[in-house]
């Protein structure tokens, strides 16, 4: 229940070619309550079935020193129950009926959805309407979930080679507390929440006012929406979060490094980041491109240069992950034995000063605009995703319609584009380097024997 | 861009699932209010059928079609696996399938990669123990490129021997790497645990086999396997029967050879003694734990009632395993159970990743779960919830014209009956408590488990002993 939010691609664009197939935009009915609730119902009627996604707009962003970790906490502690609702009764409930159902923190928002027949409207709205209005906390609950959130911690982190890294390239990237810390949170911070602060934490962020609703499905849009007035109307508005201040110092001293020991890891690791501004605007669209073209798949620059031409990589991914706020353009790379990372990290950055010096070809960015057009259609095969993203990008970027526009803006974005917000980002004092190193062969395993 | 798909809606009534459990009875981990507005009915769907076409090429093709999005996925069987692979070239079923896209007479590696992502298209081949599998898909304008793309692969490779040469760096990169990871350790041991005397009991290549292993060795391979050989293949999305058939013909009617006799290997019956084997993992914070022995073969007649069972006991997390050592105690983030069942394995698992400090007490409740459902009829409630999950979930089934495709594919590769689908809810609903309790006292390893842990060795050698004798196999195997 915890991921990172990379740049949602979604849906539906005008024909680039005249034997491209068309693809309908995603209609859908953008309503907001009187309490403030924003409700977004996109109909579907391939397949009996429909997906409820609420998207709060609360992240790790918003914690305070000394309770990292804690929106996450408090996403495992809503389904502990609420004032008709027993402990572990939702997820019992949607899985013996046929459906499923999750929830995931990141930075910015906190995302609850389930998908199920279509017959169970009305459990899905009251599942969600319930602990939107009355979610109970209790100290034996939330010593339980520290627990499940630790074990998780451990999963992820602790017990993984490059966990760590994770956590040290957002240290050196941000300098804002917001961004500064892990979603999952220290261990020490994890065991400090109270009871208190759950109940706090509820009382501001999860309110009507704070939250985006959406359906999508074999729906009847009215019906529906008479339905959520009946379970949600009620739910008392509260006064608006503070919103967080998510604006970077300005950074001195040029480019950060650092090294890690891993015990867990057997080959090594680079990391590079360049820092980039908040993911809605255009330089941060056009780098997302640009990551696509530099190490998108097997045909990037980097991928043949680097893993087929002078296999100093084993493998190879470039993106641009996007935030409500300061985002990143991220290079990662693992080593394989006896190569040197320095020198794959030069090669990589002679690759990123050719990106800065001419521009992408009109080959390249075709072949990007078939892949754009091409993952639009995969949130058109699941209701699931359409309310996903639906309910994301209304919760962050305060605007359902992305799932339609983004798309389009991606495939308009222009060589020069590329180039101009490469020149202004990709820049070695604006970067973070990161090599993770196997710890010193002591406490190692030993090398596994040939054959059996 | 929308179109029903042409099944067959009714609700009925709960009817065999009973009624609603009431709200005294008691289950792990979880408090029912029994307030909530649940539809007490099910829907019933009809899996849309395939149409079926023999191809010249011996291929026979299952079409389903569906127009939701402008995109069209094949899949074709080929009687390459990894069972094929002498006991001194294992991991030449894996190469063989990632050079054959790595060349052919008219384009290099770079060319078919650069083709490939011009048209947006996905072409993968992999092999998995008994057989392998082509996929390709791409949106509907550019799916004749992707098939031509397919044809020159499959029947022009040219294996270049730089290219393998350098596939095996980067694969004894990526074993190394994988070493870390303590599911693929256990993984590892639990093959050589369950089936020591054949070729199952390997589960990658190792630096000796790569070493050994020659470009001809390759080509050899491709000769004998990459053939039509009557298998089935599958088409699913915006195309019809007919369009399916004629690009097929063209794109693979010169393709020829087969037919290659099946993978034949006997199903073992549960290993009768006890066992732990403990994987040391210097620094670990956390033990990985499994339980494992031979179960059943898809096959099976008790298939049907193992799927139930295991709705009760660990499929996912409503499911008893979740509920108690996740959320009653708190030892675990994740847990779950299943059955691995096709025609060459046959085994039962759960495994779960827990601090290293309660590594006894959470296998111990594990253990403890696996006697009460042997020891116990489930609860006629529960027994109830459990049929509800699978047949209510079976709509959601519903939305991928691939996923469809998929369940037809089993249906035809096993041989199960033409109607299979269609009275799959009745069956599921037909299971009994006496049927639950019956294959979990068969199958659930209880005084027979063999029990893998991957963790810091210090730590948790000693309690091991309490469940039986430990055997320490090293890192990376025996």
């Amino acid at each position: 229940m915890l991921r990172n939010l990379l740049l949602l691609v979604a849906v539906a664009m005008p024909a680039f070619s005249q034997t491209s197939s068309k693809i309908d935009p995603v209609k859908y009915t953008d309503t907001t309550l009187e309490n403030g609730l924003r409700v977004v119902i996109a109909e579907d009627h391939y397949a009996p079935v429909y997906a409820i996604a609420v998207s709060y707009k609360v992240g790790s962003k918003d914690e305070r020193p000394g309770r990292t970790g804690f929106a996450h906490l408090f996403e495992h502690m809503m389904f502990k129950g609420s004032e008709n609702v027993g402990p572990g009764e939702h997820f019992y409930t949607i899985f013996t009926r046929g459906g499923s159902m999750n929830g995931t923190t990141n930075t910015d928002r906190t995302l609850y959805f389930e998908v199920l027949p279509k017959n169970q409207v009305d459990l899905g709205l009251f599942l969600e309407a319930d602990r939107m209005r009355s979610l109970r906390v209790t100290k034996e609950n939330l010593d339980n979930q520290r627990q499940a959130v630790k074990e998780e911690r451990r999963l992820s982190v602790d017990n993984q080679p490059y966990g760590q890294t994770f956590e040290k390239l957002d240290e050196l990237v941000y300098d804002n507390f917001a961004y500064h810390h892990s979603v999952i949170g220290s261990m020490a911070d994890l065991d400090a929440a109270s009871v208190e602060d759950v109940q706090q934490f509820f009382r501001t962020y999860y309110a009507p006012n704070n939250a985006v609703l959406s359906l999508a499905g074999d729906l009847e849009t009215k019906e529906t929406l008479a339905k959520v007035k009946k379970y949600f109307g009620g739910i008392p508005r509260q006064e608006a979060p503070k919103p967080v201040d998510l604006a970077e110092p300005k950074k001195e001293g040029g480019e950060r490094r650092l090294e890690v020991d891993d015990k867990l890891a057997r080959v090594a690791r680079l990391d590079i980041v360049y820092r980039l501004p908040d993911g809605a605007s255009a330089d941060t669209r056009a780098l997302s491109v640009g990551a696509s073209i530099l190490g998108g798949g097997e045909s990037s620059r980097l991928y043949q240069k680097l893993v087929k031409e002078k296999e100093l990589a084993s493998s190879i991914q470039c993106f641009a992950s996007g935030r409500e706020g300061p985002s990143t353009f991220r290079v990662t790379a693992m080593v394989p034995p006896g190569k040197d990372p320095k020198q794959l990290e030069s090669l990589i950055s002679e690759e990123i000063a050719k990106f800065l010096s001419e521009p992408v070809t009109e080959k390249e960015l075709a072949k990007t605009r078939t892949a754009i057009r091409r993952s639009t259609l995969f949130p058109r095969e699941s209701v699931l995703s359409t309310a996903i993203s639906l309910a994301d990008e209304t919760a962050v970027y305060n605007d359902p319609n992305r799932i339609n526009s983004e798309p389009e803006k991606r495939l308009a974005v222009t060589a020069d584009e590329i180039e101009a917000a490469a020149k202004k980002y990709l820049r070695n004092d604006n970067r973070v380097v990161v090599v993770t190193k196997p710890a010193a062969a002591a406490g190692r395993p030993a090398a596994p024997k040939p054959g059996n | 861009m929308k179109r029903i798909l042409s099944v067959f809606l009714v609700v009925l009534p709960l009817g065999a699932q009973g009624p609603a459990a009431p709200a005294t009875q008691a289950l792990s981990g979880v408090v029912r209010l029994n307030k909530l507005p649940i539809s007490e009915e099910v829907l019933q769907v009809k899996l849309p059928r395939p149409v079926e076409r023999p191809l010249s090429n011996g291929l026979k093709l299952l079409v389903v079609e569906s127009h939701r999005v402008p995109n069209i996925t094949l899949q074709i069987r080929i009687p390459t696996g990894d069972l094929r692979n002498p006991p001194e070239l294992l991991g030449l079923s894996d190469a063989t399938a990632a050079l054959i896209r790595l060349g052919t007479k008219t384009m290099n590696a770079k060319a078919i990669a650069d083709r490939l992502a011009d048209l947006g298209a996905t072409l993968s081949i992999g092999s998995g123990q008994d057989s392998g599998t082509i996929f390709v898909s791409a949106m509907t304008e550019n799916f004749d490129g992707a098939l031509a793309l397919l044809t020159d692969v499959l029947l022009n490779p040219t294996f270049p021997e730089d290219e393998f040469v350098k596939w095996k760096t980067r694969t004894k990169a990526q074993l190394e790497q994988m070493q870390s990871q303590p599911g693929f350790l256990a993984n590892e041991e639990m093959l050589k645990v369950l089936y020591p005397d054949d070729s199952r009991r390997y589960a990658r290549p190792t630096v000796a086999s790569l070493d050994k292993m020659t470009r001809n060795d390759v080509v050899e391979h491709y000769r004998k396997f990459y053939v039509p050989s009557g298998q089935w293949a599958g088409i699913a999305g915006d195309i019809t029967p007919a369009e399916a058939v004629a690009k097929l013909e063209k794109a693979l009617g010169g393709w020829k050879g087969g037919p290659v006799a099946r993978v034949s290997m006997s199903l073992p019956e549960p290993i009768a003694e006890k066992k732990v084997f403990l994987i040391p993992r210097p620094n670990s914070v956390q033990t990985y734990l499994m339980v494992v022995n031979r179960a059943i073969g898809r096959l099976n007649p008790d298939y049907i009632q193992c799927q139930v069972m295991n709705r009760v006991l660990g499929a996912g997390p409503s499911s008893r395993l979740f509920r108690n050592i996740r959320e009653e105690k708190g030892y675990t983030y994740g847990i779950g159970s299943g059955f691995a069942s096709t025609r060459v394995m046959n085994y039962f698992n759960a495994s779960t990743s827990v601090r290293t400090e309660v590594t006894e007490p959470a296998l111990a409740e594990l253990l403890r779960e696996f006697r009460d459902i042997r020891d116990r009829a489930v609860p006629a409630a529960e027994l109830a919830d459990a049929r509800s999950a699978i047949v209510s979930g079976f709509v959601l089934g519903l939305e991928s014209s691939s996923a469809v495709l998929s369940r037809w594919m089993e249906q035809r590769e096993y041989g199960l009956p033409e109607d299979y689908w269609d009275t799959y809810s009745q069956k599921v609903s037909a299971v009994t408590a006496e049927d639950v309790q019956r294959v979990a006292k068969k199958y659930v390893p209880a005084e027979n488990a063999q029990i893998i842990a991957v963790g810091d060795a210090g730590k948790i050698a000693e309690l091991l002993k309490k469940f039986g004798p430990v055997e320490d196999v090293g890192a990376g195997g025996k």
